[in-house]
C-alpha cells in the first residue's frame, strides 16, 4: 500500500482521533435515541457495528495499530457518515466524548488512499449460505466490519476468524443456528454487547467472547407491540430498554428494565432483569407470560407449547454454570404495569451502611415503594454529574462533608412517602433532587470551601442541610439551571444541552429510575461488576460480611471501589447487591487486579454460602425465581473449593 | 501424527496414554468412562461416537463407532458436540471445561462428578492432542 502525502499531514488528527477512541467505553448509548434527537443516519441504514459510532471507534484503533487493511466496506463506513454531530451530542452525555472527531479521521485516511489500495474480500461459502438466509446486505466476512465487534463479542488479540449477520426473524436464526452446525463452526449471539465489553479486558474475556464462528447480531429484530388490554409487549431480540420504555409510557405504562442500552430478551436471558423495582415487579420468570427461543440445535420452542418439559425448572447450584446462552432468546412477551399519578421519587442520606440497610429490609418487608434501593454516594455522584471530574468532586463533597456515604432511594406512591417520612424522620423531595441534579457543578465546586467546612462540624451535617435551616441557602447557592450546568460541556454543545436540561424529563427522577440512561456514565471510569447477587435479608451481620469481603478484597488489590445498590427482592425476602470496582480499562496491569478481584470475590462468596452470586444466576434468567433462589446454597466445603479453584485454573489457566 | 476420528487415531491414541499418562498421578487412578458422541462428520455429515474407558487410572478401553450410540458399552459420561466443537478442543482452541460451560458441547451426567475429574479429562485430552493435526476443513454443503 503507497502512503499518500496527506497521511502525514492529518497523522495528528488521526492519532487524536484514536486518543479518543480507547477510552471508548463501549456502553451502546449511541444507538438508543435517549436525547429525542434521531438515531445516527448511517449506523440505522446499514446496521452493523461499523456504521455506529461505537463501531467507529473500535475499527479505527485497529487501523491505526495494522491488524486490519482497509477494505472495500470502510469507503462506505466512511461516506455513510454525514457529520452530522448526533454522536457527540449523544456521547457527551455519557462519557463526555467526541466520536465524530473519529468519523472524520476515519473520511480522512480514506480520502488519501487510491482505489487499489481498498482489498476486495472475496466470498466464501460461509458468507454466501449466510447470506441466503439473510439477504446479501446482511452477512458479511469483512474485516473492517468484524473488527468493529472487537472488546464487545470478540475477545482483544485474537485473529479475525468471524462472520457477522444479522438476521431479522426468528426462522432465520433458527437457519442460521442449524447452518454453523452443519459447517462445524461455533456461533454467538450478540444484543447490546455492553456485559461482554465489561468482561473484555478481564481473565474473562475468553470464557465469555466467541472464539471464532458466527456472530449473530440481533439488532435488526425490532418488533414491538403494546398490548394495552392485557399490559403486554411482545419485544424482539433487537429491542432495547429505552426504546421498550419510550412505547410504553405513551400508553401510560411501565416496564419492568435494565440500562436503557441493554436489549430486554438479552437481559432476561443472562440475569432476568433484577432492577431496584424488583421488588414489586419481580424478577427472572416474573417479567415475562412467554419466550420464543432458538435451541443450539436449531429448533424452534415457545414457552406456550403445552408439549415441552417444565421451561421454568432450573438447578442452582455453582456446578451448573453457564458462560453462554444455552439458546437464543428471540421474542418475548413481557409485563407492563401502570403508572400512579401521585408517584414521587424521595431520598434519604446516611452516613453508615447498617443503617441505610436496616431501612431497605424494612420497606423492603413492608412492601413499600415501586422502586427501592439503598444507592452509595458513588452512583448518586456518577449518576448525576456531567462529567467525571465533577463527579469526582462531588463524591469528595459527600464523603468528607456532607457524610452522606448512602442514600435509600425510593420511587413511591403518596401513601408510601408519608411511610418513609413517618419511619426515616425527613426525605430529600424532588425540589432537592432536581437542585442537586442542575446544582451539582456548583456543588462540587464548593469542596474546601467554607461553608462546607462550617457544614462538616454540625452534629448532623445530612440533616441540617437536607431538612434544616441550611436548605434553603443550599438550594439558592447551587444557581441550579440548565444554563448553568450546560456551561460544562464543550463551547459548541453549550446550547444543545441547555435545552436538554431544560426538557422536564431529565430532572424527573422517576422517570430517570424508569428509563435507566444515567447508569451510562459509570462507564466514564470503567467499572467492573463484582459478583454480586442475592442473599437472605434477615442475617443482617451475613450480608455486612459480605459486603466487608468486597471491601477488603478491593483493597488487597489496590482498587477504587464501593458499593453499588442494595434492593430487596421477593417481598423483602432477599436483598440484592451489587458491589463495584473501578480501574483504568486501558492499563493491563490494573486489568489484571481487577481479574484477580473478581474471581476472588466469587470464590469467597460461594465460601461464605447463604448467597447466590453470580455464578448461581448467570444465563439462568427465564427460569422462576423460586427455583433460581430457592433454596439458598450452603458454603463450599473445602473439597468443593479445591474442586472449584481446578474448574477455574482449567478455564482461565494462571491467573 | 494421524487423522482425527481414525482408527489410527484410536491406536495411536491408546499407545500414547499407556505410555505417557501415569494412572496415579496424570490420571489420579480414575475409574470413569464417557461416549464421546459427534455430530455432523464431514464429509458425510455423518455421527460417529467414541468410547473411552478408565480403570484404576489405566486406560481399559478406547473405541470407535460409527452411529450416535455404542449400544454394548454404558458410560458414567456423554459429551455430545459437533465436529467444530471437538475439532477446537483437539486443537486446543478451547478446553474442555470451557466447551462444557459454554455450551459447545453438551453433558449428560452429573456435572458436578464431571468437573471433579476436569483435570484428569484435561490430561486425556492433551495426550489424543499430541497424536491428532489432521482434521477435515469446511466449509461444507448444508
Amino acid at each position: 500500500m503507497t502512503p499518500h502525502p496527506l497521511v502525514t499531514v492529518k497523522k495528528t488528527d488521526f492519532d487524536a482521533a484514536v486518543a479518543i477512541a480507547t477510552k471508548g467505553t463501549h456502553c451502546g448509548m449511541c444507538r438508543i435515541d435517549f436525547l429525542g434527537t434521531g438515531l445516527c443516519p448511517s449506523g440505522k441504514k446499514h446496521g452493523y457495528l461499523a456504521y455506529w459510532p461505537q463501531g467507529r471507534m473500535e475499527l479505527i484503533k485497529h487501523l491505526a495499530d495494522g491488524t486490519i487493511q482497509p477494505t472495500e466496506a470502510l469507503i462506505e463506513i466512511a461516506e455513510s457518515c454525514s457529520l452530522c454531530g448526533l454522536c457527540d451530542k449523544q456521547c457527551n452525555f455519557a462519557t463526555q466524548l467526541r466520536p465524530e472527531k473519529v468519523a472524520q479521521a476515519i473520511k480522512d485516511y480514506v480520502a488519501t488512499l487510491d482505489t487499489k489500495d481498498f482489498l476486495k474480500i472475496p466470498k466464501d461459502a460461509i458468507v454466501t449460505g449466510l447470506q441466503k438466509i439473510v439477504g446479501e446486505k446482511w452477512a458479511t466476512n469483512d474485516p473492517v466490519i468484524i473488527a468493529s465487534y472487537v472488546r464487545s463479542i470478540i475477545a482483544p488479540n485474537v485473529p479475525l476468524d468471524f462472520y457477522v449477520v444479522m438476521p431479522e426473524t426468528t426462522e432465520q436464526v433458527s437457519q442460521i443456528v442449524q447452518f454453523a452446525n452443519t459447517n462445524n463452526l461455533p456461533f454467538l449471539p450478540r444484543s447490546g454487547g455492553t456485559a461482554l465489553s465489561v468482561a473484555s479486558p478481564t481473565v474473562l474475556a475468553n470464557a465469555t467472547n466467541l472464539e471464532h464462528g458466527i456472530i449473530i447480531d440481533l439488532l435488526r429484530m425490532k418488533k414491538l407491540e403494546i398490548h394495552t388490554e392485557s399490559s403486554t409487549a411482545v419485544v424482539g431480540a433487537g429491542v432495547t430498554s429505552f426504546e421498550l420504555q419510550k412505547e410504553a409510557y405513551k400508553h401510560h405504562l411501565r416496564a419492568n428494565v435494565a440500562e436503557a442500552g441493554a436489549h430486554v430478551c438479552a437481559n432476561i436471558a443472562t440475569t432476568g432483569i433484577v432492577t431496584t423495582w424488583g421488588n414489586s415487579y419481580g424478577c427472572f420468570a416474573d417479567n415475562f407470560i412467554d419466550l420464543q427461543l432458538v435451541d443450539n440445535d436449531g429448533v424452534i420452542k415457545t414457552h406456550h407449547d403445552l408439549e415441552i418439559s417444565n421451561p421454568y425448572a432450573v438447578d442452582n447450584g455453582f456446578a451448573n454454570i453457564s458462560l453462554s446462552p444455552p439458546y437464543i432468546l428471540t421474542e418475548t412477551t413481557v409485563k407492563l404495569y401502570p403508572i400512579f399519578d401521585d408517584e414521587e421519587a424521595v431520598m434519604v442520606p446516611f452516613d453508615n451502611v447498617e443503617d441505610a440497610l436496616d431501612a431497605v429490609i424494612e420497606l423492603g418487608r413492608r412492601g413499600v415503594g415501586l422502586s427501592l434501593a439503598v444507592l452509595s454516594y458513588k452512583y448518586l455522584a456518577e449518576f448525576i454529574c456531567p462529567t467525571r471530574q465533577i463527579a469526582t468532586d462531588f463524591e469528595d463533597v459527600c464523603k468528607n462533608y456532607l457524610k452522606l456515604r448512602y442514600v435509600l432511594d425510593v420511587v413511591c406512591k403518596k401513601e408510601d412517602k408519608k411511610i418513609v417520612e413517618d419511619l426515616l424522620g425527613y426525605t430529600i423531595d424532588e425540589s432537592m433532587l432536581r437542585t442537586l441534579i442542575l446544582g451539582s457543578p456548583k456543588l462540587a465546586s464548593l469542596k474546601n470551601s467554607e461553608f462546607m467546612k462550617i457544614l462538616s462540624e454540625e452534629t448532623d451535617p445530612l440533616r441540617a442541610i437536607f431538612a434544616g435551616p441550611m436548605k434553603k441557602h443550599l438550594e439558592q447557592g447551587l444557581e441550579a439551571t440548565p444554563a448553568n450546568i450546560a456551561k460544562v460541556y464543550d463551547e459548541d454543545l453549550q446550547d444543545f444541552f441547555k435545552k436538554i436540561y431544560a426538557k422536564p424529563e431529565f430532572t424527573d427522577v422517576v422517570w430517570l429510575h424508569a428509563f435507566r440512561i444515567l447508569p451510562s456514565r459509570l462507564m466514564r471510569q470503567r467499572m467492573a461488576m463484582g459478583p454480586g447477587g442475592a442473599i437472605w435479608a434477615g442475617d443482617k451481620a451475613h450480608i455486612l460480611k459480605w459486603i466487608k469481603m468486597f471491601s477488603d478484597v478491593g483493597d488487597k488489590h489496590r482498587l477504587e471501589h464501593a458499593l453499588g445498590f442494595i434492593s430487596p427482592l421477593d417481598n423483602g425476602k432477599f436483598i440484592y447487591i451489587e458491589y463495584d470496582y473501578f480501574y483504568d480499562h486501558n492499563n493491563p496491569e490494573a486489568a489484571g487486579r481487577i481479574s484477580k478481584t473478581l474471581l476472588e470475590t466469587t470464590e469467597q462468596s460461594l465460601v461464605l454460602g447463604g448467597i447466590f452470586t453470580l455464578i448461581n444466576y448467570l444465563f439462568k434468567g427465564i427460569y422462576r425465581k423460586e427455583h433460581v433462589l430457592y433454596p439458598l446454597p450452603k458454603g463450599l466445603t473445602v473439597e468443593e473449593d479445591t474442586m472449584f479453584k481446578d474448574v477455574l485454573h482449567s478455564l482461565l489457566g494462571d491467573f | 501424527m494421524v487423522k482425527f476420528l481414525s482408527d489410527e487415531w484410536i491406536e495411536y491414541g491408546k499407545e500414547y496414554i499407556r505410555r505417557n499418562l501415569d494412572p496415579a498421578r496424570d490420571l489420579g487412578n480414575l475409574t470413569t468412562s464417557v461416549h464421546g458422541v459427534i455430530e455432523h462428520v464431514p464429509p458425510t455429515d455423518s455421527t460417529t461416537t467414541f468410547y473411552l474407558e478408565l480403570q484404576n487410572g489405566q486406560l481399559s478401553d478406547f473405541i470407535l463407532r460409527v452411529g450416535a450410540t455404542i449400544p454394548e458399552k454404558t458410560p458414567v459420561f456423554v459429551i455430545t458436540g459437533t465436529y467444530g466443537a471437538y475439532r477446537d478442543i483437539f486443537e486446543g482452541k478451547v478446553g474442555t471445561a470451557m466447551a462444557i460451560l459454554k455450551n459447545r458441547i453438551k453433558l449428560k451426567g452429573s456435572k458436578v462428578e464431571a468437573l471433579k475429574i476436569i483435570k484428569q479429562l484435561d490430561g486425556l485430552i492433551d495426550a489424543l492432542r499430541k497424536v491428532t493435526d489432521e482434521f477435515e476443513e469446511g466449509p461444507f454443503p448444508s
